[in-house]
């Protein structure tokens, strides 16, 4: 079995990996924190050294590096969500310091917006565009525990183990909104606890044993018995919001009636007891005599906790650091998050029909990922601080997702950066400011229907990365409400373009920092001045200039 | 209107570069020969001015209620069947008008296919393949957009009118991603630009000179299908008109049944006379698990009427003889009767129908056994299905296209053309 040398390996390497990292700690305690910057410095250079390897196994070329104000964009776009002010971006370009872009990388992962953006990501990642479940649309509690759990550094493992542990309601506590996706859905909690967290696809499996994977399905419905005891529970109205919380039954088992095609009319399953995935099965205690479990938990209270949690049991096993899966898994993820494509493509499938592009970084990132404690932002920088990411997005090859990750690659923007970059690039916001009035809710501007940009914009990839935007796009920004996001009052960019006193190359100069957030070039000065100088038609002129930009190849994707 | 004029006499990219230059105040244009792929294969099909209309019966249509009756047995529901216009065949009473036409049709009464939900079905009978995780198939729509489409018109190839499917172009790309009008056929939101033409040019010769100077540095596909994608939604300002059948709709109303499946396939007829390549139109409700006779009693009329309508409509225009019209749903309805008197989902055994350009009419193909429990004769697999649509529109099956590295056929490998069925 191909899989047990695997874990074997990794358990070897898991433990050196963890030794190594003692000994680190060790030393960096009685020495000096330099050695900790050091010691950055070789795992981010580790990153490069595995990827030109690459190249030079495959005879590829690679791009030169990023310039400042590609690297700005799009380090922005990634961490934060958004593009940086004009302030913002001025101040990076103008800095002649050698270390600017780490120090820029250590300032955007402290700010407030990492946390706000990255909630955003995985919030997506769990729930998608159209989750399955009752009243899962609406979810503010899952996402502002999911931004504190950024906000305060909680490990990964940890706040998984939140999720799958889901104790308390879903208002107040928030985790517990996973599992609503799958009421009385055991099957398919099943498949989306194994593809999100674990990188498995294990769906094959619930209708046969697939012949090119190794699970079978007994190791489907044996995962699936973790959770067929779990029931959604309304528990009434919290902070004028309706709750759910996660309720577990002490019996019930998960019926297996064998190959789909062997089925017969009538037939009865056999109850088919929890196991971990290629892995034991589960060890119960023993139920208590006499108890019973109630038809159903009543509405308007907590659920009592059971003798005995499956559930929790599932969440150790899943989020525990020698789960060979896992941290995998996620270090896989952040790589495809911020490298375009996984090392493992697509993301969610660690399978052996389906191998890593760069076998020895993929083991590197997860030990290296486990061994810090689950600390994505550790792995985020390492990987945004590698000359790999900071390579440019320019060259002849036509891959958005050049395999060998010569070239930066080509992401179009999500719904919710798009609209939010188009607020600063309009100067939306400043006007607001301008005018004494209290910011807006994030997606809530007047006049503007939100529901439009997730219409339009909501799926610009088909999950496995590749841009799938077509001619309804093009209406909206053509014909739609973007312009109604460019501000012409006081404050506002084109405000700024048409009334400012100052020459009209330097408004292009603003024009040119504000939206693509870097300076013209020369041709570019010129074209846009001699747009923006007629005085018959400027009101529209200008309108058409900051149009343009925000509409154009270069701010639609993240490059 | 005028909708007999040919479609060489509609504005095309060439009249828009024309007026581009005009007006754009000297801006610089983009390579628009690099845009546009030269697939040989594809410039061939397109050639033979083929297209294609599928009426697409959402939720699954039942064979016993429509065109394979068991009359007598069990299985057979309430409804009688009538005879027909070529004296062999009979079908359902809830379709008079088809039987007075089915000497134009092609009836397969032996479909076997592989999905058995709606989701799984619906992706199957869009695709030919069964969804799986690694490979994006293409829907009919864009492989038929892509093969007999003019890839200069101004006109979407693949419009979709209030129908299912979610498979799209998949690995053919994005330059024949299906174009959806609303409900009624009408442009979706913000498909009208309120620029006056001048203003527009103005607006683009900016925009452009910024994407020209983009494209020389950035040479990634994403940003190219962004560009074309840009360039379609402006053409298409030049062919408004075609979707506006408002005039067309009073004079027709009474003839396609008055009902909003009728506008739709209308409308259709009205599209492929503009020159879109493919139309889908959409009539859901047929996944009668309960009252199935009730359900079709109030569907199979108004679908009838349409469709009959819309192969007189075709016909009368000159415009059968190259336009293959496809009738079909997901999956076919079970043989038993359940105790809510409805049908099932049943894949065993059920029918489609073809009609139209490159393909016989007044054919019965295949049979079911006495029940309709199993083809008897001649099944005809999603496979099968497929690659007899295409090589009916002139299209070779066995193209390829690629996944990666992989290629994939339009249909599927070791299926075979039903050659009986092709005219």
């Amino acid at each position: 079995m191909p899989q047990l040398n695997e874990f074997s390996q990794h358990d070897r390497r898991f433990r050196m990996m963890s030794f190594q990292f003692v000994a680190g700690l060790v030393c960096a305690v009685a020495i000096a924190a330099s050695t900790m910057v050091a010691e950055a410095d070789e795992f981010r250079g580790s990153i490069d050294q595995r990827i030109k390897a690459g190249w030079k196994a495959n005879n590829v070329k690679s791009a030169g590096p990023a310039t400042d104000a590609e690297f700005l964009r799009r380090v922005y776009l990634d961490l934060h969500g958004v593009i940086p002010t004009r302030e913002g971006a001025a101040a990076f370009l103008d800095d002649a310091s050698p270390e600017k872009r780490s120090k820029l990388i250590d300032a955007l992962l402290e700010h407030p917006r990492f946390a706000i953006h990255q909630a955003d990501v995985w919030d997506l990642i769990y729930f998608t565009r159209n989750p399955p479940g009752y009243g899962t649309d609406k979810r503010k509690g899952f996402q502002k525990w999911l931004r504190e759990q950024f906000e305060n550094d909680v490990p990964y493992n940890e706040w998984v183990r939140s999720i799958l542990r889901a104790e308390g309601n879903t208002v107040k506590d928030g985790s517990p909104m996973f599992y609503v996706m799958y009421k009385s859905q055991p099957e398919d909690a099943a498949e989306a606890i194994t593809q999100k967290f674990l990188g498995i696809q294990l769906q094959c499996a619930r209708c046969h044993d697939h012949p090119f994977e190794e699970w079978k399905q007994t190791d489907f419905y044996g995962f699936a018995g973790f959770l067929s005891r779990l029931r959604v529970v309304d528990v009434g109205t919290v902070d004028k919001e309706k709750a759910y919380a996660i309720g577990e039954m002490n019996t019930g088992d998960v019926l297996f009636t064998g190959p789909v095609t062997e089925q017969k009319r009538g037939q009865k399953g056999e109850p088919v007891k929890p196991k971990f995935l290629g892995s034991d099965p589960l060890v119960e205690p023993k139920l208590p005599e006499g108890v019973k479990d109630p038809r159903n938990f009543p509405n308007g209270k907590q659920p009592p906790t059971p003798h005995f949690s499956r559930k929790n049991a599932l969440a150790d096993w899943v989020t525990n650091a020698d789960n060979p899966y896992f941290a995998r898994a996620a270090a896989n993820r952040i790589w495809g998050q911020l490298m375009g494509k996984g090392i493992v493509h697509p993301v969610d499938n660690l399978s052996p029909a389906n191998p890593p592009s760069h076998p020895e970084l993929l083991d590197e990132l997860s030990n290296g990922l486990a061994a810090h404690n689950f600390d994505l932002k550790w792995l985020i920088r390492e990987i945004v601080n590698s000359r790999v990411y900071q390579l440019s997005a320019s060259g002849e090859n036509t891959e958005a997702m050049p395999l060998w990750f010569e070239r930066a690659r080509y992401r179009p923007l999500s719904a919710e950066e798009l609209f939010e970059s188009w607020l600063l690039a309009g100067g939306y916001h400043d006007a607001r400011k301008a005018s004494g009035k209290e910011p807006e809710d994030r997606f809530n501007v007047r006049g503007f229907t939100w529901d439009y940009m997730r219409r339009f914009f909501g799926r610009p990839n088909d999950g496995m990365g590749n841009f799938q935007g077509g001619m309804q796009e093009h209406l909206y920004l053509n014909n739609g409400q973007i312009h109604q996001l460019i501000s012409k009052d006081k404050g506002s960019l084109y405000d700024h373009l048409a009334t400012s006193e100052s020459l009209m190359e330097d408004r292009v100069e603003r024009l040119f920092l504000q939206v693509l957030s870097r300076r013209p070039e020369a041709e570019e000065t010129e074209k846009f001045v001699a747009h923006l100088s007629p005085e018959d038609d400027q009101r529209n002129q200008i309108h058409e200039a900051i149009w343009t930009l925000m509409s154009c190849s270069e701010f639609r994707f993240n490059h | 209107m005028n909708f007999n004029c040919p479609r060489n006499e509609h504005l095309n990219r060439r009249s828009l570069l024309k007026s581009s230059l005009a007006t754009a105040s000297g801006a610089s244009l983009m390579n628009w020969g690099g845009l546009f792929g030269s697939d040989s294969h594809a410039a061939e099909a397109s050639k033979k001015n083929k297209h294609c209309i599928l009426i697409w019966l959402n939720g699954g249509c039942s064979q016993f209620e429509t065109f394979d009756m068991k009359i007598g047995r069990p299985t057979g529901g309430l409804f009688r069947d009538i005879s027909t216009n070529t004296g062999e065949s009979r079908v359902c009473e809830l379709m008079p008008n088809i039987a007075q036409r089915m000497d134009k049709l092609a009836v397969i009464r032996s479909m076997k296919t592989s999905q058995i939900d709606h989701s799984g079905g619906i992706y199957l009978m869009h695709t030919g393949y069964q969804a799986t995780a690694a490979v994006r198939f293409p829907e009919i729509g864009a492989i038929v957009a892509k093969y007999c489409g003019d890839a200069e018109s101004d006109l979407p190839n693949f419009v979709k009118i209030s129908s299912n499917g979610n498979a799209g172009a998949g690995i053919i790309g994005p330059r024949y991603s299906p174009f959806s009008l609303d409900k009624d056929g009408r442009l979706p939101t913000f498909s009208e630009s309120r620029l006056a033409p001048p203003i527009e040019a103005r607006r683009h010769g900016l925009r452009d000179f910024m994407e020209e100077r983009y494209a020389k540095v950035h040479k990634a596909e994403p940003a190219k299908m962004y560009r074309e994608s840009y360039d379609r939604a402006r053409r298409l300002q030049n062919v408004r008109q075609a979707f506006d059948v408002d005039s067309q709709w009073e004079k027709y109303r009474e003839k396609y049944g008055n009902s909003k499946l009728g506008r739709r396939l209308m409308t259709a007829r009205c599209l492929v006379e503009s020159g879109v390549s493919f139309v889908e139109v959409g009539q859901s409700g047929y996944d009668t698990h309960a009252d199935n006779f009730e359900g079709h009693k109030s569907l199979v009329p108004t679908m009838d009427i349409g469709w009959a309508a819309l192969l007189d409509d075709l016909g009368e225009r000159g415009l059968l003889q190259d336009t293959l019209v496809v009738w079909m749903g997901e999956i076919g309805r079970t043989p038993r009767i359940n105790n809510r008197s409805g049908r099932d989902h049943y894949v065993r055994s059920w029918s489609t129908a073809l009609a139209g350009g490159g393909v016989k009419g007044g054919l019965i193909y295949g049979e079911s056994d006495e029940d309709g429990i199993d083809v008897k004769d001649k099944p005809v697999t999603e496979g099968d299905f497929f690659g007899t649509v295409y090589t009916a529109l002139g299209i070779d099956p066995l193209e390829e296209n690629y996944a990666g590295v992989r290629p994939i056929p339009l249909a599927p490998f070791g299926h075979s053309v039903v050659e009986a069925i092709l005219a």
